[in-house]
């Protein structure tokens, strides 16, 4: 779960590191009547993607009616396919060299990459590989902060000592909120070696959440920033919009599984709406999960038909199919006509079921998608 | 990293088999041929689950029955614990199929692992099955074919459909191993490219993997250093994925170009490796490769 700078940076806050001071804006909300003093300022367009100085939401702004127009023409963009629903307007830091840290979770080793760098801002891809240190240590505290004081030996002694400072404060946040990356770029650094975090990446680990009281608190009151990852805490299952203008709602079980057939569907050139993984699993005898998918995908607005997709070792398809026609009868918005392919025990029963309820019903997913896509070109 | 060729004689233990998943499985592992020997649960009062006795721990089940693997069938959240005590009780191979594994217990797992030689399989994964042999995990049977076909998988259905396809066009598996979707993880497929050089039934090698991550062009830098000589094919998912976007797996998420479609296609073909876009290609593809 990639953070918005503005929530990144409220939790390095609780764990002691600087950040310039700085106020979130949403859309609909008024500027406060009170900016951090003084200014300048820089309003920053809050999504979960990098890049954002070079797609233009990362702004100056020297007076309030600045401010204003700048967070005006933010709000309501979509930049990198994401809607800027948040700004955070901050005091501009002045007279600080910028430098880099990255603590990132090495999968491959099963320990912590530690990267410095004494050039950050920008442009830190062009960075020459020589002048970047990187080493990859233990995932514990102390070993980070040791690695990051080794590390910054031969660095001028301002930058020297924020690298020390900074790595230490920054790896007990990471070991205690369980994340999986924090970049901090630039890291602003003061001739006296005092030291701010511009900016603020977070990557936080989804599956903690339950043990990580503050990330969960974000992930309920910000649903609307960080959808899948409501979706998941308050469901227990995968649902992503890959295409607001998507035809094909999806009903799928398996990530992967699921991953693929977007794949194949696109390379036919047809629109999918959605990735599921319900996890037919988790239903217990109950249609709960199903309601909510049928009725998120019949919120698409451009959605034409639902594709279904369960080839399960385990699960009963005479209980699975009995679920999707009560499902379908509890969502009178869902009104799309529907396509399944299932394949697995209990498929004779699915057959009786499906066919009273006029699902057209196949055991080969090249056959299915191939009506989906007749049926889309019929209409 | 040794894989154990697990036949209908290794003896395995379940933990959690008192639950809902432990109970079905342990039966329908059972129905397949795994020999299994014994239970872990919490529960006092369940002595037996299905004929299979039930133990306090693992080190209990162990001491008791001598049994060499696992199976772990427990909640994300207790997944590190079950660990601790397959490692304590001496268990060489270690299959966890729990979805949802908090990463820094997936580092903890796998340094405790590690330091005692154990083989871990997982988290987050189908299984792993021997065909016509034994299955330690969820791999359904319908796509379990012996075969001189090695494979290697993250995601469990896109496997089984895969699995299923080639079956039935009379392509079966030697190996079967489900690595899993998880960033961190007790086996990446790299690991095993040296079991499938020399294992002699393994006549060629598909890996099914996924966008995110760096594990496909881990193997296919494996694959060059070992000169791995048998014709290897794979299947990448989720090539049109928005970026900055968990799907689904935890390990599935591109940053940029990190952990892209095009990367893995760039490096895996570049080792000499098959790549296809899809199912109906796969099998057309492996049928005149193999």
């Amino acid at each position: 779960m990639y953070l918005h700078e503005h929530d990144a940076k409220e939790l390095l806050t609780r764990y002691g590191v600087p950040v310039p001071e700085g106020v979130c804006v949403c859309v609909g909300q008024a500027l406060p009547d009170q900016l951090p003093q003084p200014g300048p300022w820089v309003v920053k367009g809050q999504i979960s993607a990098g890049g954002r100085g070079k797609a233009g939401i990362i702004q100056t702004a020297a007076t309030r009616e600045d401010v204003e127009r700048q967070t005006r023409a933010m709000l309501g963009r979509t930049v990198k396919g994401r809607r800027v629903e948040r700004v955070r307007i901050e005091r501009c830091v002045e007279g600080a060299a910028e430098l880099y840290i990255g603590l990132l979770l090495d999968a491959e080793t099963g320990g912590v990459r530690v990267i410095l760098s004494a050039r950050g801002g920008m442009d830190i891809e062009t960075v020459p590989a020589a002048e970047i240190r990187s080493e990859v240590v233990r995932l514990d505290t102390i070993a980070i902060a040791d690695c990051a004081a080794r590390q910054a030996i031969g660095f001028d002694a301002a930058a020297a000592q924020a690298l020390r400072e900074a790595c230490a404060q920054l790896a007990h946040a990471f070991v205690a909120s369980e994340l999986q990356l924090i970049e901090i770029n630039p890291l602003f650094v003061r001739p006296d070696g005092s030291w701010l975090a511009g900016d603020a990446k977070v990557v936080a680990d989804e599956n903690a959440l339950s043990r990580q009281p503050a990330l969960e608190a974000l992930v309920r009151t910000e649903a609307a920033q960080y959808v899948e990852a409501a979706v998941k805490l308050e469901h227990g299952f995968d649902y992503v919009v890959v295409d607001g203008d998507g035809e094909i709602g999806l009903l799928t079980t398996g990530a992967g599984l699921s991953m693929m057939l977007i794949d194949e569907l696109r390379a036919q050139d047809l629109k999918p709406y959605n990735f599921l993984d319900v996890r037919t699993g988790g239903f217990r005898g109950d249609p709960a999960r199903l309601i909510n998918v049928l009725k998120w995908i019949s919120a698409g607005p451009r959605v034409r038909i639902l594709l279904v997709n369960i080839f399960a070792g385990i699960t009963d398809l005479g209980e699975f199919s009995r679920l999707l026609v009560e499902a379908i009868r509890l969502v009178p918005e869902f009104r799309v006509p529907v396509v399944a392919r299932l394949a697995g025990n209990g498929l004779a029963a699915a057959r009786e079921i499906f066919l009273t309820a006029g699902i057209a019903l196949h055991t080969d997913l090249d056959e299915a998608v191939a009506e989906v896509k007749r049926r889309l070109e019929a209409a | 990293m040794k894989l154990p060729r697990i036949d209908g004689n290794t003896k395995v233990i379940v933990l959690g088999i008192s639950g809902r998943a432990g109970r079905q499985h342990s039966r329908i592992m059972r129905d397949y041929g795994s020999n299994i020997v014994g239970g872990v649960s919490p529960r006092a009062d369940v002595k037996d689950v299905d004929g299979v006795p039930v133990f306090a721990d693992a080190v209990s089940a162990v001491r008791a029955t001598g049994a060499t693997a696992c199976v772990a069938l427990v909640g994300a959240m207790q997944l590190l614990d079950a660990i601790k005590d397959a490692v304590a009780a001496g268990i060489q191979l270690l299959v966890t199929p729990t979805e949802g594994m908090p990463v820094h217990d997936a580092v903890a797992a796998l340094e405790l692992t590690r330091a005692a030689g154990v083989l871990w399989i997982g988290a987050s994964t189908p299984g792993m099955a021997v065909p016509g042999e034994a299955k330690l995990g969820f791999l359904p049977h319908d796509s379990l074919l012996p075969g001189p076909l090695g494979l290697m998988s993250k995601s469990g259905t896109l496997s089984y459909e895969a699995g299923y396809r080639l079956a039935q066009a009379g392509i079966g598996q030697s190996v079967w191993v489900g690595v899993g979707g998880d960033p961190v993880k007790g086996t990446r497929y790299a690991d095993l490219v040296p079991f499938y050089q020399e294992d002699a039934h393994t006549e060629g090698l598909l890996i099914i993997g996924e966008i995110g991550g760096h594990e496909e062009e881990e193997f296919a830098q494996a694959l060059i250093a070992r000169k791995f000589d048998k014709p290897v094919f794979a299947l990448i998912a989720g090539r049109s994925a928005p970026a900055g976007v968990t799907m689904g797996h935890a390990g599935a998420l591109v940053h940029g170009s990190h952990g892209s479609f095009e990367s893995k296609r760039a490096a895996l073909n570049a080792a000499g490796v098959t790549v296809f876009a899809s199912l109906g290609e796969l099998v057309a593809g492996v049928k005149a490769g193999l």
